[in-house]
């Protein structure tokens, strides 16, 4: 079908006056595949709609030029548009003569709008429609992580309606906090009821996860618990949480009697009975990480619990409390109006042995005195370490870890519980040093993302925008090996030849395998090689 | 095409960066001529060497931050791609310089402006130099 293409030029409610607008038109209008150019004002609003509505109707073109604002704001309700219209998005070329042409130049700027309109149509000329189709899923989610978090995150993926498979390698579900007495495991043995009477979560205790396969929709897990079990799932979210240490190269001397743990420091706090009611205690954090959200939240918890419970001196070594997270301001003041003494060092202090008891030597940088403290015990910094078995999982799924092993969000500020990997999410501490919060916050949007990657029943994609020539391919594997977001699959079309195939669902549309393949056998609909080339072409010719 | 310079720009940073340029009203020479690419990644070697053919005076690729990457690792190909065109310009005695590939954020107008001014200025210099010869 030879090219009918209809051009809209925006003067963005008359406010673009360095650009002539009927001279661009007067130029365009000899081209020969152009059906119209229409003058409108204001594409965005209700009134542009309609002028475009009304004319795709009455003429029969098959390209549709737009030349306004950038894409950034209108690409994609223009594209809605097309389609109510029924014609294909993929048939849209914009051009940007607002931001990049009228706004950033001085004087009239006619020519240069009409080249990069000029551009835009070169490269519509190539477009061809991209056809969406359903494409069937599965949707059910596996939760890798029976905590807190794991839990939380398949008792809303359940009350959504998703059935989830919640994998925990513990005998039994809870994780840590349910070893704390009080509030929160009344709560976690609350959440476990529910968990057990819920009746789309499948529970799988004593079992790890050993491989994963496959790509977002069609997970293909292995995993070992008493038996093999090889399952299918649509998405995994890794609740895999933390562990924690006293950091050896940290501190001097090695825990034991004096010198002990947050963690041993809550058991003692939870015994019914004290051998011996320790008179002055010495907490001390911030020795090397600059923000230890996690550190100060236990300390100052646990200070405060000493001095409310055994009424002991309790002294606070720190560098900052840094106070970041909620509640944690509060809990800082209601500390120091208890008591609690808070000692600000710079040079880490010196902690040696001292009869039996524990000698701790520092400078207060706001009193500029040395200060020596004999204390009976001290509690010593617990660092936020990735849970065992971390780095194993990581490789295991080809994704990336930070400097501190935790696994790598896709974006810290955009995307915090996504991978690199469509339909693979990290929640909770498994990704950072994160308080409850944070957490919770961190549940609500995997459980929002999983739903929006994959709603009930069928899902639309975007088929074969980017596709590998099958007739083409070689099969060297170039793009297998480059793909960031593990789109590309090896599949057997015939006896003897295989092919690359890249699955929709899971590219991200980013056009390094397109770049990249020596056959040139990778087509990326909308910025492919002739698309690009057209656009060259086009610039300086008017 | 008539001495413009083109420049490959990632919708993720340079792409934005060049729209937050005329948002704030500022300015950059108008032989710019900015071509989206879903990502830095995507530009290859022909794109580049066939916008120098038609007569581009320089060629850029302009990419998102080292390590930021919205794609992992499409800057960095990128990157390795401008080099190999350097040494194949240079080879066949044409300025390598011509190509370049440089690392913005999407919030950063100042950087975008100074990138194209300093290309803009070199192109001036060498034309200059090739007229006194």
């Amino acid at each position: 079908m030879p090219v009918r293409m209809g051009i809209f030029l925006c003067d963005c409610g008359g406010s673009l006056k360095n650009i002539d607008f009927p001279k661009v038109r007067e130029n365009l209008e000899n081209l020969e595949d152009i059906a119209f150019v229409d003058i409108t004002h204001n594409l965005c609003l209700e009134e542009g709609e309609k002028a475009i509505t009304s004319r795709i109707l009455t003429e029969n073109i098959n390209r549709v030029v737009i030349a306004a604002c950038s894409p950034e704001f209108r690409e994609r309700n223009f594209g809605e548009l097309l389609e109510k219209l029924r014609l294909n998005p993929g048939l849209l070329s914009l051009a940007n003569i607002r931001e990049q042409c009228s706004w950033a130049h001085e004087g009239d700027v006619t020519r240069k709008a009409l080249e990069l309109i000029m551009m835009a149509v070169g490269k519509a000329r190539l477009l061809q429609p991209v056809e969406r189709k359903e494409v069937a899923v599965n949707n059910e989610v596996l939760v890798v992580g029976g905590g807190f978090c794991g839990m939380k995150s398949s008792l809303e993926l359940s009350q959504l309606g998703i059935r989830t498979t919640l994998v925990e390698r513990e005998p039994t579900l809870g994780g840590k906090l349910k070893k704390l007495e009080g509030f929160y495991s009344s709560q976690i043995e609350a959440m476990i009821k529910a968990i057990e009477k819920a009746e789309n979560i499948e529970i799988l205790t004593s079992a790890e996860v050993t491989g994963v396969e496959g790509k977002i929709g069609d997970f293909k897990v292995r995993m070992r618990g008493t038996k093999e079990i090889l399952r299918s799932f649509g998405a995994i979210v890794f609740a895999t949480g933390y562990k924690t240490e006293v950091a050896a190269g940290d501190f001097p001397l090695k825990p034991g009697v004096n010198i002990i743990s947050q963690e041993r420091l809550v058991q003692l706090l939870q015994a019914p009975t004290l051998e011996a009611r320790p008179e002055t205690i010495g907490f001390i954090f911030d020795l090397s990480d600059e923000n230890p959200r996690f550190p100060t939240l236990a300390t100052l918890n646990n200070a405060l619990a000493v001095k409310q419970r055994w009424g002991s001196e309790v002294y606070v070594f720190c560098k900052n409390v840094k106070v970041d997270s909620e509640g944690v301001e509060k809990l800082y003041r209601e500390a120091r109006e208890d008591g609690v003494m808070f000692l600000k060092f710079d040079k880490n202090p010196k902690i040696s042995a001292d009869d039996g008891r524990v000698k701790i030597d520092a400078e207060d940088t706001l009193l500029g005195e040395e200060i020596v403290l004999t204390c009976d015990l001290v509690v010593a910094e617990e660092k936020l370490l990735p849970a065992e078995g971390t780095e194993g999982l990581s490789s295991l799924l080809k994704i990336r870890t930070d400097s501190q092993g935790f696994y790598q969000e896709e974006n810290v500020h955009l995307y915090p519980v996504s991978s690199e990997r469509k339909g693979i999410f990290f929640v909770g501490n498994c990704r950072g040093d994160l308080d409850l919060g944070r957490v919770l916050a961190d549940i609500s949007s995997v459980v929002a993302k999983v739903y929006e990657l994959l709603p009930p029943g069928k899902v639309i994609v975007e088929a074969e925008r980017v596709k590998a020539d099958p007739q083409k391919c070689v099969a060297c594997l170039t793009c297998i090996r480059v793909c960031p977001h593990r789109a590309v699959q090896l599949v057997q079309v015939d006896s003897e030849k295989v092919v690359a195939e890249i699955s929709q669902l899971a590219c991200d549309k980013c056009g390094i395998c397109a770049a990249i393949c020596p056959a040139k056998a990778i087509k990326f609909e909308g910025y492919s090689d002739d698309q690009i080339l057209a656009q060259i072409e086009a610039i300086g010719v008017s | 095409m008539n001495g413009e310079i083109i420049a490959f720009c990632c919708e993720h940073s340079a792409y934005a960066a060049a729209d937050v340029v005329g948002k704030q009203g500022l300015h950059y020479p108008e032989k710019l001529r900015v071509i989206r690419v879903p990502c830095a990644g995507r530009v290859d070697i022909i794109h580049m060497l066939k916008a120098l053919e038609e007569g581009a005076a320089a060629v850029l690729v302009l990419g998102c931050e080292d390590g930021l990457c919205q794609h992992l690792t499409g800057n960095v190909r990128a990157k390795e791609r401008v080099k190999y065109s350097e040494t194949l310009l240079t080879e066949v005695g044409i300025d390598g310089g011509r190509v370049g590939m440089f690392n913005l954020a999407a919030n950063a107008p100042h950087k975008f402006i100074k990138i194209i001014n300093e290309v803009n200025d070199r192109i001036k210099e060498r034309e200059r130099e090739n007229d006194s010869r």
